[in-house]
């Protein structure tokens, strides 16, 4: 039983953060912006909430850091891609590359070292205990005791999923997505609707850059986002932008990188390492062989 | 009746050599039909553009109701009352009618959720009102196109404007949906509204409009009222000289069969039947036309002659070869092609002109490679371009420059002159006109007929029923991936074209 | 050409001048820096050796992406297919003995080897199963990290060494060096005239950049779009995969944890900046390894640390790149305003 319940938590630790980013990049899908800048706006939010949080000495103030930082690397994707009408593909690679360098300049410039930051200063994000489901056993250990986030991370997807199906805003946000001059002569300025989008997707990926940052460990370590953003876009792909779908898919992931650390046992820990980064891969197989069964008409 | 608005010394520049507009000025009165008139590529649908907001002008200025006024986006410009149809039809087709139209101004309940109820009353209600026959619920998707019309004026309405542009509302249309709109038109401007309708068929414009504005080549030549007005009048003043309309072809035996389809069919990936048992043949020194609403199978039609998608049945054969397991370039041997969709297709916008043209050349003549075909001969490929510069008339500078810097009317020569003098003895048209002035039209029509006299098979797609008339021997009409009509050009006319297009079959049956 | 030169130079400038601020800001003085971080990699001709020893890892990544955007694939493997080159040519240094006319090529054509079996893998899960390159190529970056981790943590690892590593390899396979200068940049400079002629003069590289551009036409024209993607990740592949072999053989001559890390994202960045451009890749890759160099030079000099240039980079690719967009257009309306009065007057 201690296995099932460490692997669920082991799953739900793992696929938090590419949840939440997930469900940014699920907003910016829906707007039509081809968004990969999931894997900066994450690493400068995990940068930006341990400076919070070392600083003020709060989580609070290292959450809200964090979501600023995110907020910012967004501003600069708006800049390039909606302002000056830069190719979103490039915007994305170089923001991220920037966020990386940013990150490794900042590490270097202000807290005065190379690689990792830690410190007992930091505070970590809490666990929440729930009052009287804490008690129950088995389901109390899984439903109880997770971190402020993951909890953060279920009110998102449903946020996220009445944001873009049941409001205004989310016909809109759509519309942009199937067709932005039809929304832009329907009085509605698209490009209004693409930074809100890149926002949001900036908030959430500040969270889950937090998440990484001070959710289970207090530390910043260079480029810690380590592909996560890129199966975050996966994630997105996959499902076509779906948040519950994300939210499922997210959790096979996390799963599968716990089950890699329960293998460590019996292979060497660079195999498990390589776990979700395969079955990133084995996903996309599976969409692409369902893809190739009611293929269209093959154009540019 | 008062003037509503007024376009003063409108100029508009499109980098990098394009001058759209040229010191237009034009007064719109109010409730009136006011036709805009002129060749493609003359103006009209710029000059509503910037009306609507949609592009800046570069000078001039607009009045509305003697208010001097700048719309720097279309949101701006209905919220003064001024509304625009385009011709390509701007809608969601993901969406339901009713999604369609409130979208930007949607009513709403408690934390931005759509009012969805209440939305599809206000809906219904602009429906009945404006006699509209359209259900609030279908997905755009899966409606007509001259529904979808009908949606977007109706959007239009919802907004209560009182100024409607139409950009060219009838080149979707077939023949027989066209009244239905213009007595919907005459209605709302009945009511009150003023209309702006763009075309180049005075036949229609002479129909519906009060008053007609003419443009040519981004000039205004003038405005006169409908009743004075006459066809040759209004010929004369697009084009600056005089125009006819009749066939331009010749007598002539047919010879062999080059191409032949026979039993042919093809199933998209969502099981709809595109194409359903076509059988055709293209003799030597024929033209034959396929007629057709657009939509009705001619794109399949072509991107399986082409290769692109596969039948699930049926021959395709070209010189007694059966070409649909070649490769594309076996198959270009004896086919060539020439798109519709020129940027696309036909042509790679950001590369050279002698990039363009040599494309296929390339694999096909061992004149422009050496060592075995592995190295490009740069020599012998500018030599090609200025050879098709000079066959084929093309305004350039050098064939180092990009493609994308012609003209629209000298791209489709030069892709004309590379497909042309492939030498394949079976050449597939698919609108070769479409979107050229009409200088360029004629052109492309000459070459089009002496391909005929030399004895090559040609297939040609067009939407345009006058061009068909004018170049083919015989004209196919689809209709929903059938074949409905094989006809005799000379013992039929477009009224019965017309007619095959909508319904599928002739009045009798 | 000239006004390509213009926006190129400008863009680097702004970039320049947004570091000078955020060095000024922090007290130090930014002409200082700059001037230390030219003179300390181009100072001496032993430094500007250096350099040139440095821009080899970075021009060939950079001809790997460049050559791959041209021609369509959007190959973001370079990281995990150097790895995998210089995994491939570290194996080969360690078991073959040949003389080093024998071996040193040998070594290199493994490391292509290595690189394109890489690429392969992701090219041959585009054409079996439509997989995007796109995200199987970042996938497979991760997966040769640890992949190349364990090779060097297990099967090839240096006994009694205190980090992952593998033995130095054969002698007879280390690149040739006169002074500072190595041989290195002699086969960096070989590998880009090849491709420049490919690209520019063979019908396979017309193929390339046509498809690369609009891909529909070229299928169209009887251009085997197929057959081409796939030559193109394996030759983008063999390129990454030799800039990992001769980080091997004329570096630490032995596969080191972490060796591939500092050149992750060089070779995407420089053909962004480089526009699909062969010779402006040439030209990114070396004026980039002159800023990797010199940026130690600012940090012992005038302690702004090195990792500035890491920004500094990224802000040149996302100025350059949107200033030329940017500035393409003014220049066309300009023009158009120009030929607009030349006509009316």
């Amino acid at each position: 039983m201690k296995i099932v319940i460490g692997l669920i938590n082991g799953m739900l630790t793992a696929a938090t953060p590419i949840l939440l980013a997930a469900l940014g990049g699920s907003m910016t899908y829906y707007a039509g912006i081809f968004n990969i800048a999931m894997e900066g706006m994450m690493l400068s939010g995990a940068f930006f909430a341990v400076l919070g949080s070392y600083y003020f000495h709060s989580w609070l103030v290292g959450i809200l850091f964090a979501i600023l930082g995110a907020i910012l690397m967004a501003l600069i994707f708006v800049l390039f891609a909606v302002v000056l009408k830069m190719d979103e593909f490039i915007t994305g690679i170089g923001l991220n590359l920037l966020s990386l360098g940013l990150t490794t300049y900042m590490l270097r410039q202000i807290f005065k070292v190379k690689g990792a930051f830690s410190s007992l200063e930091i505070v970590p994000i809490p666990k929440i205990d729930i009052p009287l489901i804490k008690d129950i056993p088995i389901i109390g250990d899984v439903i109880s005791g997770q971190n402020l986030i993951v909890y953060l991370t279920v009110l998102a997807v449903i946020i996220v999923h009445y944001l873009v199906f049941k409001t205004r805003f989310g016909l809109r946000l759509r519309a942009a997505g199937y067709n932005r001059t039809c929304l832009d002569t329907s009085g509605v300025s698209a490009n209004r609707i693409r930074i809100i989008s890149l926002l949001i997707c900036g908030i959430l990926c500040g969270l889950a850059g937090a998440f990484l940052s001070l959710g289970y460990v207090t530390v910043f370590t260079e480029g810690m986002s380590a592909g996560k953003g890129w199966i975050s876009l996966a994630a997105v792909i996959l499902v076509s932008g779906s948040p519950k779908g994300i939210a499922l898919i997210s959790l096979l992931f996390g799963f599968t990188d716990g089950l890699g650390l329960f293998m460590q046992r019996t292979m060497p820990p660079q195999f498990t390492s390589m776990v979700p980064y395969i079955a990133t891969l084995i996903a996309l197989f599976v969409y692409s062989i369902r893809l190739k069964k009611k293929q269209k008409i093959i154009g540019a | 009746m008062g003037d509503i608005i007024e376009m003063n010394g409108i100029v508009k520049i499109f980098p990098p050599n394009l001058v759209a507009l040229d010191d237009v000025s034009v007064t719109f009165r109010e409730g009136e039909i006011h036709a805009i008139v002129g060749e493609n590529g003359a103006g009209k649908t710029t000059l509503m553009k910037i009306l609507y907001g949609m592009q800046p002008a570069d000078s001039g200025e607009i009045i509305l109701r003697g208010e001097k006024v700048k719309f720097s986006d279309p949101g701006e410009a209905i919220a003064s009352g001024i509304g625009m149809v385009h011709q390509e039809i701007l809608l969601i087709p993901e969406y339901s009618v009713w999604e369609n139209v409130v979208l930007g101004n949607e009513p709403v309940k408690f934390l931005d959720h759509l009012d969805s109820k209440k939305a599809r009353e206000q809906v219904k209600a602009k429906i009945k009102e404006f006699h509209f026959n359209l259900d609030p619920d279908t997905k755009v998707a899966d409606i007509s196109v001259a529904a979808r019309q009908k949606v977007e004026i109706l959007k239009l309405l919802f907004r209560n404007v009182s100024v409607l542009i139409m950009d060219e509302p009838t080149s979707v249309l077939t023949p027989q949906e066209i009244p239905q709109l213009f007595s919907e038109l005459k209605r709302l401007r009945d009511n009150g509204h003023t209309i702006m309708f763009i075309s180049h068929h005075l036949d229609e414009v002479l129909d519906l409009s009060d008053r007609i504005t003419v443009l040519r080549k981004g000039k205004k030549i003038g405005t006169i009222e409908a009743r004075e007005a006459t066809k040759t009048g209004l010929a004369q003043m697009m084009v600056g000289r005089k125009v006819i309309f009749e066939s331009i072809r010749k007598a002539q035996k047919p010879g062999d069969i080059l191409f032949e389809i026979s039993n042919l069919n093809y199933t998209d990936a969502d099981k709809k039947p595109r194409l359903q048992n076509i059988h055709l043949q293209v003799r030597a020194g024929e033209i034959v036309g396929i007629a057709g609403v657009e939509g009705n199978g001619q794109l399949e039609l072509v991107n399986v002659i082409m290769g692109l998608i596969e039948p699930q049945s049926g021959t395709i054969s070209a010189m007694g070869q059966d070409v649909i397991p070649q490769s594309i370039l076996e198959k270009r041997k004896k086919i060539a092609f020439v798109s519709q969709d020129r940027g696309n297709m036909s042509a790679c916008l950001p590369a050279r002109i002698t990039e363009n043209v040599i494309m296929t050349h390339h694999r096909l003549n061992p004149r422009f490679t050496s060592l075995g075909g592995k190295v490009l001969n740069f020599k012998q490929a500018n030599q090609f371009t200025l050879e098709v510069q000079e066959i084929f008339d093309v305004q350039m500078t050098s064939g180092e420059t990009l493609f994308r810097s012609l003209s629209g009317g000298n791209q489709q020569k030069v892709i004309l002159g590379r497909e042309l003098l492939l030498d394949a003895p079976f050449i597939l048209l698919d609108q070769p006109t479409r979107g050229l002035d009409v200088g360029s039209i004629e052109y492309v029509h000459k070459q089009i007929t002496t391909m005929r006299s030399k004895q090559r098979g040609i297939l040609l797609i067009s939407a345009d029923l006058e061009e068909l008339f004018r170049l083919t021997d015989r004209l196919i009409v689809m209709h929903r991936g059938r074949i409905v009509a094989d006809l005799v050009t000379d013992k039929t006319n477009i009224t019965e074209v017309g007619y095959l297009m909508l319904e599928g079959m002739t009045y009798e049956a | 050409m000239k006004r390509k030169i213009l926006i190129n130079l400008v863009g680097i400038l702004l970039a320049f001048i947004l570091g000078a601020l955020v060095m000024a800001i922090q007290g130090k003085d930014p002409i200082e820096a700059y001037y230390r971080l030219f003179e300390y990699s181009l100072g001496t001709p032993n430094k500007i050796a250096y350099t040139l020893n440095k821009s080899v890892p970075l021009v060939l990544t950079g001809l790997s992406a460049t050559v791959a955007f041209a021609s369509g694939p959007v190959n973001l493997g370079q990281p995990g297919q150097l790895l995998m080159g210089a995994l491939f040519a570290t194996v080969g240094g360690l078991y073959i003995n040949l003389p080093p006319g024998l071996l040193i090529p040998l070594l290199l054509i493994l490391s292509m080897l290595g690189g394109a079996l890489w690429s392969g893998v992701a090219a041959l899960l585009k054409h079996l199963f439509n997989m995007n390159e796109f995200i199987t190529t970042l996938m497979l970056n991760m997966i040769a990290d640890y992949l190349t981790l364990w090779a060097i943590s297990y099967p090839f690892f240096e006994k009694n060494a205190n980090h992952p590593q593998t033995p130095l390899i054969n002698q007879n396979g280390w690149m040739p060096e006169w002074g500072s200068f190595s041989s290195n940049v002699i086969v960096m400079l070989l590998a880009f005239g090849i491709i420049w002629f490919i690209v520019n003069r063979t019908t396979s590289g017309y193929e390339w950049r046509i498809s690369g551009q609009n891909s529909l036409f070229s299928r169209l024209g009887g251009v085997n779009v197929k057959k081409n993607y796939l030559a193109v990740m394996l030759l983008t592949g063999a390129l990454a995969g030799l800039a990992g072999g001769l980080i091997i053989m004329a570096g630490p001559h032995r596969f080191i944890k972490d060796i591939g890390a500092n050149y992750a994202w060089d070779g995407v960045m420089i053909a962004m900046v480089a526009n699909t451009g062969v010779i402006l890749t040439l030209v990114f890759g070396l004026f980039f390894a002159i800023l990797q160099t010199g940026a130690l030079g600012m940090e012992l000099q005038v302690q702004v640390p090195r990792e500035l240039i890491k920004v500094l980079q990224a802000v040149i690719v996302l100025i350059v790149v949107a200033g030329r967009g940017y500035f393409e257009s003014l220049f066309a309306l300009l023009e158009a305003r120009r030929k607009m009065r030349g006509r009316t007057s």
